[in-house]
């Protein structure tokens, strides 16, 4: 069956981030092997699976390793070592943007968005309308991203995304922003293309509240290693008790 | 090979890549009120300043082989604005496009090219006022002018190499970006934009302009429009040049592959 199909696959993945001084030294080790730094891992030995049509919550305090397994997801970023297997066509909305040209205006984004995403104009200007409607942010869409606020930024981001025909969503932090009536039509849309189009799901988030609305399924993170890998609710007792030192629902960390 | 994937990924973007050339190029001057007229604006203003530095000011230069100064001097400078834009705007390149690289899967290698072909498209449009105004001035077309889109995509073809070693340099450290921005009015002094090379009497300082690849483009404009020489008349010249590009591109795939894993990391 479709359903049982590996969508992403990670097999041993680590991912090293080297930190030097300061940005003379990282220009210096271009030419020079000996210049030092300081390896520092953010994914460490991970395996894991997902399927299609999966809705998988990511957990963890920040520095976890959330962000970088998305990005590598995305194939923005790449590992270190191990191997990274993802079928299918991905849509990020990584730190809220996604990918946003910040001097060109929202609507000429959606159009550079598209084209980039290899979707023909024609086919653009149909689906235009319909993410104006959900962005719906007014006048602002005429105006430079770069006067957008966080909350727009989102709307927008999240609009171009979900009605660009996805295979696997990935969302990072990017709803915390909107207020609750756009995140419940996001919900609710989010339920329907999962339903209908089969979409996978990865989800970064501090809320645990939408990390039940959204997941069925919760990694838990730590210091870049999996610690716990289970249906969503009980992800998220441990991810309160055990990581959340705080233990209070719906609390971001510092 | 890295020289492979990169051409692979510019033949597979190829339809993106001239949308997001275009896309700059609209960026670039749609934010200001008197728009386009800025590609026009900003070099008048410099060519004014250095005729009237060495026409009128130091009242040294007169007609060279026989053309006004005017007509030898923007027949060297139209082909260094566009490679000044390369070494200022294309070396910031990457940090500029850094959402192509740090959120979404892009072909990072293709930024350099649209970025050139952007500029590329503005040194069209101060060609044709060149090609303009030399009529004006009662010059005849002749068939020398047919090599010039030689000239001009061998210029295209070392700017963009430049760009892709200089911005991927750049990207990992603005110590670099830096540097470039220090160097670019030495180069230009340094080369024959300002200076017939062939007239200097000093021997190493005619070498070392003749070395500059700034001063085989600027020549070989001037080759077309005022000396009326073949690209095959000087083969050491060419010669030198087509090296001075292999060169360029080694540099640039070489810096490309060992730091395209470490870019997305570092913007």
């Amino acid at each position: 069956m479709e359903k049982e199909e590996n969508i992403i696959e990670f097999r041993h993945v680590t991912k090293t981030y080297k930190l030097y001084k300061n940005d003379k030294q990282r220009l210096m080790a271009v030419f020079n092997k000996r210049i030092k730094y300081i390896p520092k891992k953010a994914v460490n030995d991970l395996s894991f699976v997902i399927k299609r049509g999966e809705a998988v919550a990511f957990l963890g305090k920040n520095g976890a390793g959330k962000s970088t397994i998305l990005k590598i997801v995305t194939g923005v970023t790449y590992p270190t070592e191990g191997e990274v297997i993802v079928r299918g066509r991905v849509s990020a909305l990584l730190e809220l943007t996604a990918g946003f040209d910040k001097e060109m205006t929202g609507r000429e984004n959606i159009y550079l968005k598209g084209q980039i995403m290899g979707i023909r104009d024609e086919e653009i200007h149909k689906l235009e309308e319909t993410i104006v409607d959900f962005a719906d942010i007014g006048d602002y869409m005429d105006q430079p991203v770069r006067s957008y606020s966080s909350g727009m930024k989102a709307r927008l981001g999240f609009a171009i995304n979900i009605n660009t025909h996805p295979e696997i969503l990935i969302i990072d932090e990017a709803l915390s922003v909107g207020d609750k009536a756009f995140r419940r039509k996001c919900v609710s849309k989010v339920n329907e293309i999962m339903d209908s189009e089969d979409v996978t799901l990865l989800f970064v988030t501090h809320s645990t509240d939408m990390a039940r609305e959204f997941c069925h399924r919760g990694i838990v993170l730590k210091n870049g290693k999996q610690i716990y890998d289970a249906d969503i609710d009980s992800a998220l007792d441990l991810y309160e008790t055990a990581i959340n030192v705080k233990k209070k629902p719906d609390t971001k960390d510092a | 090979m890295e020289l492979k994937n990169l051409v692979k990924d510019h033949v597979e973007w190829r339809h993106q890549i001239f949308k997001l050339a275009k896309s700059d190029l609209i960026k670039t001057y749609s934010g200001a009120a008197l728009g386009w007229a800025w590609a026009i604006i900003k070099p008048s203003v410099t060519i004014f300043v250095y005729w009237f530095a060495f026409s009128i000011g130091l009242r040294h230069r007169g007609d060279i082989y026989g053309f006004p100064f005017f007509l030898w001097l923007i027949a060297g400078m139209v082909p260094w604005f566009y490679i000044q834009e390369m070494l200022t705007q294309g070396t910031t390149c990457m940090r500029r496009y850094k959402h192509l690289i740090t959120k979404m899967k892009f072909p990072v290698s293709t930024i350099p090219t649209f970025v050139g072909m952007s500029k590329f498209a503005v040194h069209l449009l101060l060609f044709a006022i060149v090609i303009v105004i030399y009529f004006l001035f009662g010059e005849p077309f002749t068939l020398y002018y047919l090599q010039l889109p030689i000239y001009m995509l061998l210029m295209f073809l070392f700017c963009v190499g430049w760009t892709l070693f200089g911005s991927v340099l750049a990207a990992i450290s603005q110590d670099f970006a830096n540097l470039v921005k220090s160097f670019t009015t030495a180069l230009f002094w340094l080369s024959g934009i300002m200076w017939p090379v062939n007239k200097i009497t000093n021997h190493v300082g005619r070498m070392l302009l003749k070395m500059n690849p700034i001063t085989f483009t600027c020549e070989g404009y001037r080759n077309c429009l005022i000396h009326k020489v073949w690209i095959w008349q000087e083969p050491k010249e060419l010669a030198v040049y087509l090296v001075e590009i292999v060169i360029m591109w080694a540099l640039a795939l070489w810096a490309f592959k060992k730091l395209k894993k470490d870019m997305p990391d570092v913007l």
